[in-house]
């Protein structure tokens, strides 16, 4: 059994608002997965209830084959970092590193103490007194040092700095690469994490929009750029995903295209572009942000 | 490849059996920062004796005659000045549901090992702080309060003067354990209800307790419940409070195998 994470047919309601609806997946073991979507799209409901922080309406949660919630065996293996943790009032660092332990079994400590290095993070000062981005280091560092079998990372970088997220890939990638595990990783910064997925699940408004091998997303949509003429004749019997135009000029985003589609628009004077994932995730989900701005 | 030689994550640990190693990280958890849980309360304790003894000091300094003097050491006896330690235990009790909660959650602690890990913190910090209590009530009657005739230990409310060491040992025991699980129980309520477990909380005890006074009033019977604390006398009530602090630490664990932290 190599499924680490299966879903089926997931609901959380809060009243009238469904967080979390119906959605249904699986996760491999010793992959990298990212979560995408956009604010409040339901992707931290989604992970509390992974890891039996919150409880589900309807539908049914296996982590490692049993239910996470109130599973100690299952959640010792389990390691949540989230952007809105928090800390006990009187907390410095070195508290944390130093209970870390106690409750991942895998914990390294020279690890751990590598990572306070790298990213400059102050063991003796009040959390209360932190920057957002030392207060982000924090949670960085436990989820890389637990090395749990399963780690979700839940928008983990607010308020770093490009040098400290770099920091954050390279020493995930390195890390993964000599432990691996299953990580589930949440973030916005789709471009810059894009490299690292192995897997895309894009969640919007509680529904699971996609979930696709990162490698087949990736090439899953062309931008077509060219006269107005040339561009209509090519895609007109393709759908289109997103249209942009200025003057005669025509930019057009289509789905798959074969070797030969690619060839003959070459020939027809047509420009190809690959779609990245972050323009793919914007025009999947960007469509129904005029629905919700009229609802709200 | 290193993954030849290092320890893999390959297969998780499922099948162990957690429970006592999971309880008492809790413990150490709630202890890790050893200054606020013990430090701060000595300080604060010491603060309250320093300013209780230069108010001993003045009263003996300007009451000079004998008849006054044992008037004075009387009236302290009936001293208050333990009741602020009491109070931010109740604080730290509220603290280790409203933060170290939602923390040992992140750290993948289950609510059933936060709970019992915390109650047996309680427990045993009530039992540290309550002999060290016990021995400074000792030390307070044998130097005739402190040189100076003053009470703060050996107050009225934990036995008096003449209480053996192991009834103060209680009283003081039984007061800790009333508020830590009280705040803790309380801060449950946050935890799963937040604001709107509030307003109900106290709407309902508002309730119970104008609803109480009622009915004394209505029966007739203020002076059965005078005879009755009378008859128990403060040891009494003390005593009697272990049924709250009980019924709060059930309920606070019920209350708290459905509270989800919110930010």
């Amino acid at each position: 059994m190599s499924a680490v994470v299966e879903v089926s047919h997931l609901t959380r309601r809060f009243g009238d608002t469904t967080a979390v609806d119906d959605v249904s997946f699986s996760v491999q073991k010793n992959t990298i997965h990212g979560l995408l979507g956009r604010n409040g799209a339901g992707k931290t409901t989604l992970m509390q209830l992974l890891t039996g922080q919150d409880f589900a309406t309807q539908g049914d949660i296996r982590i490692f084959g049993e239910h996470p919630v109130e599973n100690s065996g299952v959640l010792k293996n389990v390691c949540f970092i989230k952007e809105s943790q928090r800390y006990p009032d009187d907390f410095k660092p070195r508290h944390v590193f130093t209970s870390a332990p106690w409750f991942f079994p895998n914990w390294d400590a020279e690890f751990a103490d590598r990572l306070i290095k790298d990213f400059r993070l102050p063991l003796n000062r009040r959390i209360k007194k932190l920057s957002r981005g030392q207060l982000s280091a924090i949670g960085v560092i436990v989820g890389l040092a637990s090395r749990a079998p399963l780690t979700f990372f839940d928008e983990p970088y607010l308020g770093l700095d490009a040098v400290a997220r770099q920091i954050f890939y390279d020493r995930l990638l390195e890390d993964f690469g000599e432990h691996p595990r299953t990580i589930i990783l949440s973030t916005h910064l789709i471009d810059e994490v894009s490299n690292l997925l192995e897997h895309v699940l894009v969640i919007d408004e509680g529904k699971l929009l996609i979930d696709e091998d990162a490698e087949t997303l990736r090439g899953s949509a062309t931008t077509v750029v060219g006269t107005r003429q040339a561009v209509d004749a090519f895609v007109a019997d393709r759908e289109v995903l997103h249209r942009d135009g200025i003057g005669g000029l025509a930019s057009v985003t289509v789905g798959r295209l074969t070797p030969q589609d690619r060839a003959r628009a070459t020939e027809t004077g047509l420009e190809l572009s690959p779609v990245s994932l972050q323009q793919l995730v914007v025009r999947l989900t960007g469509s129904s942000q005029t629905v919700l701005e009229q609802s709200a | 490849m290193s993954t030849l030689t290092q320890p893999t994550l390959d297969e998780a640990r499922i099948g162990r059996p957690g429970g006592a190693s999971n309880i008492l990280a809790v413990v150490r958890l709630h202890l890790v920062n050893r200054y606020s849980v013990f430090a701060v309360p000595w300080l604060i304790m010491a603060g309250i004796f320093v300013v209780n003894v230069a108010i001993w000091w003045i009263i003996f300094a300007s009451v000079s005659s004998e008849a006054d003097r044992a008037d004075a050491r009387d009236g302290i006896s009936y001293s208050g000045a333990l009741f602020y330690i009491f109070v931010y235990m109740l604080v730290l009790g509220i603290q280790a549901v409203a933060f170290t909660f939602p923390f040992a959650l992140g750290f993948s602690v289950t609510r059933r090992d936060f709970w019992l890990g915390s109650a047996l913190t309680f427990i045993a910090l009530s039992a540290v702080y309550s002999a060290c209590l016990t021995i400074l009530a000792t030390i307070e009657v044998a130097t005739g309060g402190w040189g100076l005739g003053g009470t703060m230990f050996a107050s009225y409310y934990f036995g008096g003067a003449d209480a053996s060491w192991i009834e103060r040992f209680g009283l003081y025991f039984a007061t800790y354990l009333f508020f830590y699980f009280v705040g803790a129980a309380i801060a449950t309520i946050y935890q799963r209800w937040r604001n709107n477990g509030m307003l109900v909380l106290f709407g309902t005890l508002g309730l119970v307790l104008i609803a109480g006074i009622a009915l004394v009033s209505f029966t007739n019977s203020w002076p059965s419940v005078g005879a009755w604390l009378d008859s128990n006398g403060p040891s009494g009530v003390i005593a009697w409070s272990l049924v709250p602090t009980v019924i709060a630490a059930i309920t606070g664990y019920f209350i708290l195998r459905r509270a989800t932290p919110k930010n």
